[in-house]
């Protein structure tokens, strides 16, 4: 979990604006005070010494010549490579049918498009001035884009690549409160060809409005909304399984309970309509210090996984390729982006989800090397956002903080 | 800020100094515009003008990109990043982080050393900006910075109209008196502005 950059400033000077117009009889009252950034809200008075912070990511890129991209490691057989750079703030991906992958941001306001030419990949910087735009789908010909406060869709993308269309509005409106929060959204298609995202939870530790902390759909053709998961502090990343067809998701836990307190969490959610427990049951077991009061955790639906405490799950996917070995099939990839709210770090790589014969999860990392010195301000040197399953079955892999994708394959030399 | 340097001084000043980089080591061509307000190597003399050397890298990128990409505003700096590329960005953020800090010019008065001390402890100035506040990864160097470029900066952090990249800086220095920002200002600017 980090702060949007210059939301807060914006939604302040609405906040700012908001006062002054609602209350003019009491003009001479100072504007309301700034709220804390809302990684900063559920500390104690204790935790306001706290050196822990989020870290920012490079908004300029980095090259990968000036990076120690040698350091990272993959199981025998495996093999792990510079993709692409030059893709500042590189998050979600998205594949389109002729190959083109598609990119969205969040702390910058682009969206890219990278084509493979002849082994050699070109950049472009398809969409600009967009808010937010983390969440990145593709469908039929048709790009679909998540920003802060509307969903929309660009037909025909793959052959208008240096001419993208206008933006078509699937729905909007979506971010009524325009306030700092969880509110970059993470897109997906459903099985059922309808469009899924997240709404986050307004802070850390809050009570949530009724359309906040949950998982919707919409409908692309009708643009009419579903709420379809519920209690979700923020997920950022979701698949659906290849053959239940069930919606898996990652999910942030609260920060400032503690270095092992609470895991971040892997769900599955088996029909719509389920509550995961936020803000008041934390990983299914653990009730929040506040919100828990008179609560049970048994309301809930628990996770499928805990995955580690602030370890910042965001993108997975289920692998589906045929490159990978055959036990690799259906196992869930999942890109962790933390952590950042403990004292000995954790994370910073791709984990590797195994079901056993029962079907219960279990987890190795896959990916590792970006994490240098557990203990060091920053303790890495890379972050990992998301992963995506290319055409030829090898694994891509998305660093936002550096704005460079890894590719993953198998049985290359 | 609001630096007394023009354009037109700036670019005539750019011929007549000489750049102080690293022994041997090769300056951006896209250096020479900043020095001759920034100061030769990223040593500022204009209390207004922020010093730059010794800066966090991710710092000065961050500022660069803010102001190419329109929400951190400045009648000079808005120009000048406007036509630079990331790379460009990232050239000059890594020459000036390079650069030796010149020891802090400016004496805080011995009133203000304590008080600031205690103000910057209150409002927990170290937890971001580190134990001597010398800056980590995107949070600037405060120690020794120049004295009346701190204070506009925390006026307008306070004011709202200071582009924040992560509403830290608007929260914390909504809590600030005018009096306090002069303290403030005046204290950090003395501090020595690096470890040995």
């Amino acid at each position: 979990m980090s702060p949007a950059p210059f939301r807060s400033v914006i939604s302040l000077a609405c906040a700012l604006v908001c006062v002054l117009t609602a209350a003019a009889a009491q003009a001479q009252t100072p504007a309301a005070p700034a709220a804390p950034p809302s990684w900063q809200q559920g500390r104690n008075a204790e935790q306001e010494k706290s050196p822990l912070h989020p870290f920012a990511i490079e908004v300029t890129g980095k090259s990968a010549k000036e990076l120690p991209v040698d350091k990272l490691k993959v199981p025998e057989g495996f093999k792990v490579e510079v993709w692409a750079d030059g893709l500042p703030g590189a998050r979600s991906m998205a594949l389109g049918s002729k190959g083109t992958v598609f990119v969205g941001t969040r702390q910058l306001k682009d969206v890219y498009a990278v084509v493979d030419r002849g082994g050699k990949r070109e950049v472009k910087t398809l969409l600009k001035g967009l808010e937010s735009p983390n969440g990145v789908a593709f469908s039929r010909g048709t790009l679909y884009v998540a920003e802060h406060h509307r969903i929309t869709r660009y037909d025909g993308i793959e052959s208008r690549l240096d001419n993208p269309p206008e933006a078509k509005v699937v729905v909007e409106g979506l971010d009524p409160q325009n306030q700092p929060g969880h509110f970059w959204k993470f897109l997906a298609l459903g099985p059922d060809g309808k469009l899924y995202y997240n709404v986050g939870a307004p802070g850390n530790i809050v009570m949530p409005a009724y359309f906040q902390a949950s998982i919707s759909r919409v409908d692309p053709r009708t643009g009419i909304i579903e709420n379809y998961a519920q209690g979700v502090r923020n997920s950022v990343g979701f698949d659906w399984h290849p053959q239940t067809k069930q919606l898996w998701f990652t999910n942030h836990g609260r920060d400032w309970l503690g270095d092992e307190s609470p895991n971040d969490t892997l769900h599955v959610a088996t029909r719509k309509g389920q509550n995961f427990g936020y803000p008041y049951c934390h990983q299914g077991d653990t009730l929040d210090p506040e919100f828990g009061k008179n609560r049970s955790c048994s309301e809930f639906t628990p996770p499928a996984l805990k995955l580690g405490a602030h370890i910042a799950p965001i993108g997975m996917r289920f692998y589906t390729g045929k490159m990978f070995p055959a036990e690799y099939q259906n196992n869930i990839f999942i890109a962790m982006r933390g952590s950042w709210n403990r004292s000995i770090k954790q994370g910073y790589n791709v984990t590797r989800v195994i079901f056993d014969a029962e079907g219960k999860p279990k987890m190795e990392p896959f990916l590792t090397g970006f994490l240098v010195d557990e203990k060091a301000d920053p303790p890495m040197w890379g972050r990992p956002n998301d992963v995506m399953v290319m055409h030829d079955g090898s694994l891509l892999v998305s660093d936002d903080q550096n704005g460079i994708i890894y590719r993953v394959s198998y049985g290359t030399k | 800020m609001n630096g007394n340097c023009g354009a037109a001084a700036m670019f005539a000043a750019a011929l007549c100094f000489s750049l102080h980089g690293a022994a041997g080591e090769e300056v951006p061509r896209n250096a020479q515009t900043c020095v001759a307000c920034h100061g030769p190597g990223g040593n500022s003399t204009d209390p207004a003008m922020p010093s730059l050397a010794g800066q966090p890298a991710q710092f000065i990128s961050l500022q660069l990109f803010m102001f190419r990409e329109g929400n951190r505003k400045d009648p000079q700096m808005s120009p000048i990043a406007s036509s630079l590329s990331n790379a460009d960005m990232n050239e000059l953020a890594a020459y000036f982080s390079r650069q030796k800090p010149a020891a802090a010019s400016h004496e805080t008065t011995s009133e203000n050393a304590a008080a600031g001390r205690r103000l910057a402890e209150q409002h927990h100035c170290v937890q971001c900006h580190g134990p001597a506040l010398l800056g980590l990864q995107h949070i600037p160097r405060l120690a020794g910075q120049q004295f009346a470029y701190l204070r506009a900066q925390l006026r307008g952090f306070k004011a709202r109209t200071r582009a924040d990249f992560d509403g830290n800086m608007t929260s914390a220095a909504e809590l600030l008196s005018e009096k306090d920002v002069e303290i403030l200002a005046d204290y950090l600017s003395g501090l020595t502005p690096r470890r040995d």
